[in-house]
């Protein structure tokens, strides 16, 4: 059935305007334990979610079959939900954007790649690290994946976007042991352009994380000069760049009121939303269809807008930044964040640093990291580092702080960048001061 | 649903080229969620899930795929691609399908869908309404909201078995952020279950107290002091507490990890893993409890399973296909969020038992230490045993007394360190409503434990050392 008879059915229950956000995805998966494939997954889905104004009121519904019997769903539950919503939210079905810079996120050779090669490279990975070094006692998992997805937003003032994308990811997590101490580490590799990926690089990082825990114990608690590393980073800045949602700064509840042109972090700190960057987080346009753009969001340490969807942009009287993220209530979201790069390569850092510590990974963000309060305490792995160099590897120690304060005190920003699969790409930073507990 | 003669078609095409096991798993649920913020209704969404996931198994190989078309071409065809990945002979064949019966502890009276949209706003505005009388200005953001979900849910497998699940279940929640000079805190409160509405009318558990207790943390955080860092003695209180044992111990004695020797309770069973004041059980069989199954996702009926007596490790969390390392049938612990992840031995209402002292006497009897009662989560590394959690509510306890709040506190250790450290458990047994993420995708778990003791753990902090 076509998607144009939901908005006939829409318009004849008495929705002004509806729209559709359609999501059609393909995904792979597989992974060894011990050489044999233990695990292989595939499937092929569909989500719609649906939103239709009422009475200037919106009400949303999703499903993820298409017949007339859902389409009827969701024409009755947008009414229903629609009729008891209170709130004096401005709604809008968007009509589109005068121009969008369209970007390609498809690529087409991915599928052409059979699957032996792609599994034939799974048992090199395997093989790898285990034969890096003596000490990797298990490999836990490698495991490959992909996913295709093509994303319509189609609505009743015509709009009709497109988007279709791609990637593929190895993974690997390995377990090494010395003296009774076990220790677990991994690695992922994550594009779209399958010739980028190198099997020996990926296996290889996964032994070192792993193995260069090994002989960790507690430092001594304080307060130390901190190098965070490119993870570390990734894991808070999401968080911090959170506070910048138009709807919390006008619910006057982030740390982000009244800040706007104001000095939000150190000037060594810009921060961009970066949509139309050619990687696989690119979008073209957001979930209410608006064109998206880059953006700074923090510049040299000031910031310079909210994020913000149609709802609370027309609430500001500014226009939309094209961060609409769906939800029972349409959110923000940065695209795909990055944060600038400094000249200093990760020694140089351990060598301004001098004496402090070095923190590799930040784990438990869900139970230790409030975004809202900014406060943070955190199981972490991470190294001494004494006299400009790297030292031992540090076990069972816990940093704590606030987002705000840290990024306020961030130094020098490193050279090293790295992106993750959050959407998110950033470098090692100092920090003049952290917590750390230790024994 | 889908017709059993389509089941079985799906099945044997599933077992042409010699799986040893195949299963059909159909969900046909919808749920809806409304949110309430500063006293107006704010959203209110409406979602419906169907689809089928395919199993197959071959001695340790598991290949799992999943589709919304339920026609049985697009049954077949799923089945088609799945059977590639094997290529030997039929070693199976399901001729008849017959229904698996289980007793019903989760009734619910009144179902959900029976429910209207007014009396689940009017639940919510009753504790909003107590936020608001409260008149105060540091309360900046508030929200309420519930969600309710009926799951219909039809397997059918290749060993002849069929059955159906028919759950609903709840959950009432409230958040709230307060502001003064000193920054900004959160507070949350959520109670659920598989029962009825009037779950939430009862002198333990009712709209006004959540949305108080939610507004009282986040109050109290906002001039409570950082807390103090260092290995100290920590009071772990009831009902949330149990999210300790959780992470610590109940995710590394599940068979997932287990069965590949990824756990560090591997190879332990008879051993003494806890001190002989902790027993532990996996019950999926308290009725009408938030991770209660009255029969899992491969058929085996609901268990209360011992994990742990007097310290003694005695049994895991095992479903049928991580049991085939283990030499070890299923024992009701078979669970997914939904039909597109492949199920796993996962928890359902985790706990430690009762003992015999009492929680005055446990803080009494602590001179200098902390006193945790609510907590946000945590996670766990099952090979390592390295867990963390953070809590959002903990007090210091000085000469006996439950003395100043303190914010910012996170536990870490090693879940088999800290097991034989529990020097003290209450009887005070009580349970607390979470969702447990892991491979098989979000499910519905309960934690519990009375107030325990721990004389050693590691507290991460910013208040520096504890005096």
């Amino acid at each position: 059935m076509k998607y144009e008879k939901f908005f006939e059915l829409a318009k004849e229950a008495g929705i002004e305007e509806s729209q559709l956000y359609i999501s059609r995805s393909y995904s792979l998966s597989f992974s060894l334990f011990h050489s044999e494939v233990d695990k292989y997954s595939t499937s092929t889905s569909l989500r719609i979610f649906a939103r239709g104004i009422v009475k200037g009121k919106v009400g949303t519904a999703s499903c993820d079959v298409w017949d007339l019997n859902k389409a009827k769903y969701l024409v009755e539950e947008i009414v229903r939900n629609a009729k008891i919503i209170e709130n004096d939210d401005p709604a809008f079905i968007f009509e589109g954007s005068p121009k969008y810079k369209k970007i390609s996120t498809f690529n087409k050779e991915l599928a052409t790649i059979s699957i032996d090669e792609k599994m034939a490279k799974l048992h090199e990975i395997e093989q790898a690290i285990r034969n890096y070094d003596s000490r990797i006692v298990e490999v836990q998992t490698v495991q490959y994946s992909e996913s295709e997805n093509a994303l319509t937003i189609m609505n009743s003032k015509g709009l009709k976007l497109v988007q279709k994308s791609n990637y593929f990811a190895y993974v690997g997590v390995a377990l090494a042991s010395e003296n009774g101490q076990v220790k677990s580490g991994y690695d992922v590799f994550l594009d779209n352009d399958f010739h980028k990926f190198d099997v020996q690089k990926l296996a290889s990082s996964i032994g070192k994380i792993t193995v260069e825990q090994l002989g960790g114990e507690p430092c001594l608690t304080g307060k130390y000069r901190i190098v965070l590393s490119p993870d570390a980073v990734s894991s808070l800045i999401g968080a911090y760049i959170s506070n910048a949602d138009a709807e919390s700064i006008q619910k006057n509840a982030s740390l982000f009121v009244g800040k706007l042109n104001t000095k939000v972090a150190s000037r060594k700190v810009t921060i961009e939303d970066k949509p139309l960057l050619r990687s696989i987080f690119a979008r073209w346009f957001d979930d209410e269809g608006v064109a998206t753009y880059n953006k700074p969001i923090i510049k040299n340490g000031v910031l310079q807008t909210y994020l913000y969807n149609l709802t609370t942009a027309a609430k500001d009287g500014v226009n939309s930044t094209g961060n609409a993220s769906l939800g029972a209530k349409m959110s923000v979201t940065p695209f795909y964040l990055t944060m600038k790069p400094g000249k200093k390569t990760q020694e140089e850092l351990f060598n301004e640093v001098g004496n402090g510590v070095y923190i590799t990974d930040l784990s438990g963000l869900n139970a230790g990291l409030n975004p809202q309060s900014g406060n943070f305490s955190l199981q972490s792995t991470g190294f001494l580092i004494e006299n400009g160099k790297r030292g031992r590897p540090l076990d069972l120690i816990t940093v704590s702080g606030n987002l705000l304060t840290l990024f306020n005190d961030i130094s020098t920003v490193g050279s090293d960048v790295k992106c993750f699969g959050d959407g998110v790409s950033c470098p090692s930073v100092i920090v003049k001061k952290l917590s750390i507990t230790g024994k | 649903m889908i017709s059993k003669k389509l089941a079985i078609d799906v099945l044997n095409e599933s077992l042409s080229t010699g799986a040893d096991y195949a299963e059909i798993f159909f969900e046909d649920s919808h749920s809806l969620s409304i949110s309430i913020e500063n006293g107006k209704v704010d959203t209110s969404s409406s979602t419906s899930l169907c689809g089928v996931g395919l199993r197959l198994l071959k001695e340790n190989q598991c290949v799992y795929g999943y589709t919304n078309d339920l026609t049985k071409k697009g049954l077949l065809s799923l089945a088609a691609s799945l059977k590639k990945s094997f290529n030997g002979e039929r070693i199976v064949t399901v001729n008849t399908l017959e229904m698996v019966r289980c007793k019903n502890r989760n009734i619910i009276k009144k179902s959900y869908d029976d429910v209207t949209r007014e009396e689940k706003i009017a639940l919510i505005k009753e504790g909003t309404s107590a936020i608001e009388e409260l008149k105060d200005p540091r309360i900046v953001r508030y929200i309420g909201g519930f969600s309710n979900s009926h799951r219909i849910v039809a397997i059918y497998n290749s060993k002849g078995k069929w059955f159906t699940r028919d759950t609903e279940f709840a959950r009432l929640y409230y958040s709230v952020i307060a502001m003064n000079e000193k920054g900004i805190e959160t507070g949350f409160e959520g109670p659920g279950c598989q029962e009825d509405i009037s779950f939430f009318h009862s002198d333990k558990i009712n709209p006004r107290k959540s949305a108080l207790k939610a507004a009282k943390v986040a109050l109290m955080l906002l001039d409570a002091k950082e807390c103090p860092s260092g290995l100290m003695p920590v009071v772990i209180g009831n009902g949330w507490g149990g999210v300790l044992f959780h992470e610590s111990c109940g995710h590394p004695l599940e068979a997932s990890a287990v069965s590949k020797g990824l756990s560090c309770f591997t190879g332990k069973e008879g051993e003494f893993i806890a001190s002989p004041l902790v027993s532990a059980v996996d019950d999926s069989t308290i009725p009408n409890a938030w991770g209660s199954i009255d029969i899992d996702d491969e058929g085996n009926l609901g268990t209360k399973r011992q994990l742990i007596k007097d310290g003694v490790l005695t049994d895991f969390m095992i479903d049928d296909f991580n049991g085939r390392r283990m030499s070890r049938e299923g024992n009701g612990a078979c669970r997914r969020q939904n039909y597109r992840y492949c199920p796993t031995s996962r928890m359902s209402n985790t706990y430690i038992c009762n003992g015999k002292s009492t929680p005055e006497e446990i803080i009494a009897s602590t001179k200098l230490g902390l006193y945790t009662v609510g907590f946000n989560g945590g996670s766990v590394d099952p090979s390592t045993g390295e867990f963390n959690f953070g809590c959002s509510e903990a007090y210091i306890i000085r000469d006996g007394k439950i003395c100043e709040p303190v914010k910012g506190a996170t536990l870490i250790g090693k879940g088999f360190e800290i097991l034989k450290k529990i020097d003290m458990v209450a009887n005070d047994l009580d349970l607390g409503q979470g969702i447990c993420g892991a491979a098989s995708g979000s499910i519905r778990t309960n934690v519990g434990q009375p107030t325990i003791r721990v004389s050693e753990v590691m507290v991460g902090g910013q208040g520096g050392e504890l005096k």
